[in-house]
């Protein structure tokens, strides 16, 4: 029996952008919004949802007079990638 | 990229491909290197002139480097606002270099009990390891090379107690700071160019 997938990471875009997060310190928006090839529309929506999910941390400030979004990967959203990487091995290993 | 759901095998792909660009973000200008290398040749060539009663200076040409650590400090801070994400090896990176220059500021201690050129061996055996720790981090074969090869300089230095030591710290200046400075200049003017 395997653990079912989390949904808040069971999704294109939520996941690109967990695991780019997973790879740095922290990662400016526009960072995101390059490597993930998605709109900021978007991918605001989504890093909002995994802000409430506590997965990441998102930091407004100003740079050069405009505003500036930094996200970083919090502890609960290093447990929860783990976790849905070891689950989903799993799952594709029975699926072998 | 589109919001959809995802087969487990298109999610390990994602996981990868998305890992694999993070890991490969880079961004150095090359600019704080370039300052810092001109500056410590130039300050040790008149530190050897100075010393070898060629010229005569109002002070030690080498306290010119306390300014040039004040504009190198800001350069490299407006250059660290410029970067999109922070990357673990920058951190360790940025670790490696501030304890590089912790110790030396700790070996400059050592003029307080007139310890003699012996200082600037133990600076050059430190840049020497900073080099190369910042190459294997890097995996920037340069700094590896300009590591042994201001290893073999330091080594040197050990039997030239001398004011030509001075010689030999502009040397590590122009091939651990100035040139790696401008390779990567050339590349991120390249990888500019490219966008």
């Amino acid at each position: 029996m395997f653990k079912e997938l989390d949904p808040i990471l069971h999704s294109q875009l939520r996941l690109a952008v967990m695991s780019l997060l997973i790879s740095v310190k922290q990662a400016e928006f526009t960072f995101l919004k390059e490597k993930t090839n998605s709109t900021a529309g978007n991918l605001s929506v989504q890093v909002q949802k995994l802000k409430e999910a506590g997965y990441i941390e998102v930091i407004k400030e100003c740079k050069d007079n405009y505003p500036n979004t930094t996200c970083k990967i919090t502890q609960k959203g290093i447990k929860a990638f783990e976790e849905y990487v070891k689950s989903l091995q799993q799952y594709l290993q029975v699926k072998k | 990229m589109e919001e959809k759901q995802l087969s487990g095998e298109e999610s390990l792909k994602l996981i990868n491909r998305m890992i694999y660009e993070a890991k490969g973000y880079f961004y150095e200008s090359g600019l704080g290197g370039i300052i810092y290398g001109i500056s410590i040749s130039i300050c040790c060539i008149l530190a050897w002139l100075f010393e070898s009663e060629r010229i005569s200076f109002p002070f030690h040409p080498l306290f010119l480097m306390t300014p040039v650590f004040f504009i190198q400090g800001w350069v490299q801070y407006k250059e660290e606002k410029k970067k999109k994400a922070k990357t673990f090896t920058d951190e360790a990176i940025d670790h490696v270099w501030l304890g590089y220059f912790l110790s030396v500021f700790a070996a400059l201690c050592g003029n307080f009990v007139n310890a003699g050129y012996i200082i600037i061996t133990i600076i050059l055996l430190l840049t020497a390891f900073a080099s190369f720790i910042t190459g294997m981090l890097t995996k920037f074969r340069y700094h590896i090379i300009c590591g042994l090869v201001c290893m073999v300089i330091a080594i040197i230095s050990f039997f030239m107690q001398n004011v030509n030591i001075y010689l030999l710290m502009a040397a590590t200046g122009i091939v651990v700071w100035l040139v790696p400075g401008f390779v990567l200049r050339a590349h991120f003017k390249k990888l500019n160019h490219a966008m």
